[in-house]
């Protein structure tokens, strides 16, 4: 559209996109200065703004006593911090293979999330942190990985088949989840997968691929087809083409993809709810939180949501770009 | 790429939806028949049509069904206005602006649907801002009733969904044909013509799919009313889910359960079939 010239109108357009800004961030905004209270604060009549803040809430979440070590813990958030920061650094200045930075930067919080509980007393809380990332490694991994080259060969396949598949798999994606997790449920009972990590995987995996397959094939379909015709001159077969030529340029199909599966991986709270019983993950936790009419609840769920938020935040910081891609991938052309 | 190679290539993400989503659909079905608790999940009893005549008699299953559908009838026409009004106005403001703006905008989409949840009730509960402001304006105390609740949850499902919309038509206001508003803004055409005769009807196909995917997300919603009503039965808020999620979790009829799962199926077909023809017209490329 043409610009919008007149001044009074364009301070309106400002002044509304700023008001719908701020009412989207303010649940946020509260949560976090509620998590900071002492449970009288929150309760208080008048909202409390000015406080002075505790971390209490934090502790009580992630420990089960108040480390000692509460050095060594800093250190070591710093130390991750700090060796991503030079990864990414290192990484741009050298062309290191994206697949090396990823596998360097799973070791990094694989091992991160090893020695922390070694060195204090972390609570349920950790746990159910630590199942969440296994979870959504595992489902962003699996997933990726077979999403991708059934996506590749969708996008240069042109007969009636892909579009089967993709129309099929679109419709999968639009029932409710509940169908799936209830014969999963009798299912899991019945062959003893339920309450395991890999029942939890494989079904979100599978909840996963319609939407990664449409992703994928729209990504691939904008690589120009020269690429593997060169591939096939050379002698490449099409299975290492693709592993050597194609997927080193289709890095940034293949981030928001998995950015996309990482977040539905991440969200999820029915499946893994019906699922497991003792492999819960943030979102069932905090349902957990919230369920009991306990004040003392409330300060805690708080600092709950904002742990399980800020990993969103730092993804929203560094890939919005990627993100609005996700979100329109397949559905706008342009 | 030959066909034989294509079916190669796509055949562990084929055989992962098939095993994986095809064949639980079938066994939900084939449970729907039958009755079955945690005591005989081995061992199904067959009962037949039984278990449909219970559900389609059950005065909670239909008063489930109406509150589905006012969710839908209530957000998604806010979704679409909102979403589309804010983008045209994102359109407007300038590049550096604009990325923050949406970034605050997309927060409530992207964080976890239950903490978002969580954050919005906080608001209302005692303590919290939102219920502070109704005090004062209302003079009396908020309070969850069976018709506070309802409101609240089609306020936050506008609230976490708008982002969506509004990212999608953002987009599909990059793809207008410039040289269609030039004319028309040299043939005089205000504003609001332009919006009416060209963005609208260009961004048609978008808007159909956008209201499409909207309707089918909003039945299926379960997280956000879970949270909201903390499965209180008092405030009488169930959607389809929740009394499916019920049935088998807290009642434990997995049978009937899975009866309620084939038939929410079946009803959201009446939306999916045309989504799905849409879909396969556009792909094809037959008009």
């Amino acid at each position: 559209m043409t610009p919008v010239k007149h001044p009074l109108a364009k301070t309106g357009i400002y002044a509304v996109l700023i008001l719908f800004s701020i009412y989207s961030v303010i649940p946020f905004f509260w949560a976090i200065l509620q998590s900071l209270k002492t449970v009288r604060q929150a309760f208080a009549r008048t909202p409390l703004f000015f406080f002075t803040p505790t971390a209490q809430n934090y502790t009580n979440l992630w420990f089960t006593s108040t480390p000692e070590n509460f050095w060594a813990l800093g250190m070591i958030i710093v130390g991750t911090a700090v060796t991503f920061i030079l990864l990414l650094m290192v990484s741009k200045k050298y062309a290191v293979p994206k697949s090396l930075l990823i596998a360097g930067i799973i070791i990094i919080l694989a091992a991160a999330l090893i020695l922390i509980p070694r060195m204090m007393n972390m609570a349920e809380f950790y746990n159910y942190f630590v199942n969440s990332v296994i979870i959504t490694v595992g489902v962003v991994v699996i997933s990726m990985t077979i999403g991708s080259v059934s996506g590749y060969a969708i996008a240069r396949y042109t007969g009636i088949d892909s579009i089967i598949i993709l129309i099929a798999a679109l419709g999968f994606r639009a029932l409710p989840r509940m169908a799936f997790a209830l014969p999963y449920y009798s299912l899991g009972l019945a062959t003893g997968l339920y309450d395991t990590y890999w029942i939890v995987i494989l079904v979100l995996v599978a909840a996963n691929q319609p939407f990664t397959i449409w992703m994928m094939s729209a990504f691939f379909a904008d690589i120009p087809k020269e690429l593997e015709e060169a591939a096939s001159i050379d002698g490449l077969a099409p299975f290492p083409a693709f592993i050597r030529v194609i997927i080193p340029s289709a890095w940034p199909g293949i981030l928001s993809t998995g950015l996309f599966s990482m977040l539905l991986a991440y969200h999820e709270f029915l499946l893994v709810r019906v699922l497991t019983q003792s492999k819960w993950t943030l979102p069932v936790a905090i349902v957990q939180f919230t369920g009991g009419e306990a004040p003392g609840h409330v300060t805690l769920a708080a600092a709950a949501a904002v742990s399980t938020t800020i990993p969103i935040v730092l993804i929203i910081i560094f890939f919005q770009k990627h993100l609005v891609k996700g979100l329109t991938g397949g559905s706008v052309k342009g | 790429m030959k066909r034989k190679l294509f079916h190669q290539f796509s055949a562990p993400s084929n055989l992962a939806m098939i095993l994986l989503m095809v064949f639980p659909l079938v066994y939900a079905v084939f449970l729907s028949l039958n009755f079955v608790t945690f005591r005989n999940i081995t061992s199904p009893e067959f009962v037949g049509m039984a278990n449909y005549r219970y559900i389609l008699s059950d005065p909670d299953f239909w008063r489930a069904f109406r509150f589905s559908l006012i969710i839908i009838v209530f957000t998604v026409p806010v979704h679409i206005c909102l979403g589309f009004i804010m983008a045209l106005f994102l359109d407007q403001v300038s590049l550096a602006v604009r990325g923050l703006l949406m970034s605050m905008m997309l927060l409530p989409f992207i964080v976890v649907p239950v903490v978002g949840t969580v954050m919005f009730r906080q608001l209302f509960e005692v303590g919290g801002i939102m219920s502070y402001l109704y005090q004062q304006v209302f003079s009396q105390p908020f309070v969850f009733t069976p018709m506070s609740v309802k409101v609240l949850v089609i306020f936050h499902l506008i609230w976490y969904v708008t982002p969506y919309p509004i990212v999608v038509f953002f987009a599909g206001l990059q793809t207008l044909p410039e040289e269609h508003l030039e004319a028309a803004t040299v043939d005089g055409a205000s504003r609001i013509q332009q919006i009416r005769f060209i963005v609208i009807p260009h961004l048609k196909p978008l808007l159909l799919m956008i209201m499409m995917i909207l309707i089918m997300d909003m039945y299926r919603m379960f997280d956000s009313i879970l949270v909201m009503t903390k499965q209180n039965p008092l405030f009488q808020a169930e959607n389809l889910m929740m009394y499916n999620y019920r049935i088998g979790m807290s009642v434990q009829r997995l049978g009937r359960a899975n009866t309620t799962a084939v038939l929410t199926v079946i009803g959201i077909l009446v939306v999916l079939i045309p989504f799905l023809r849409l879909q396969y017209r556009n792909k094809t490329g037959k008009g």
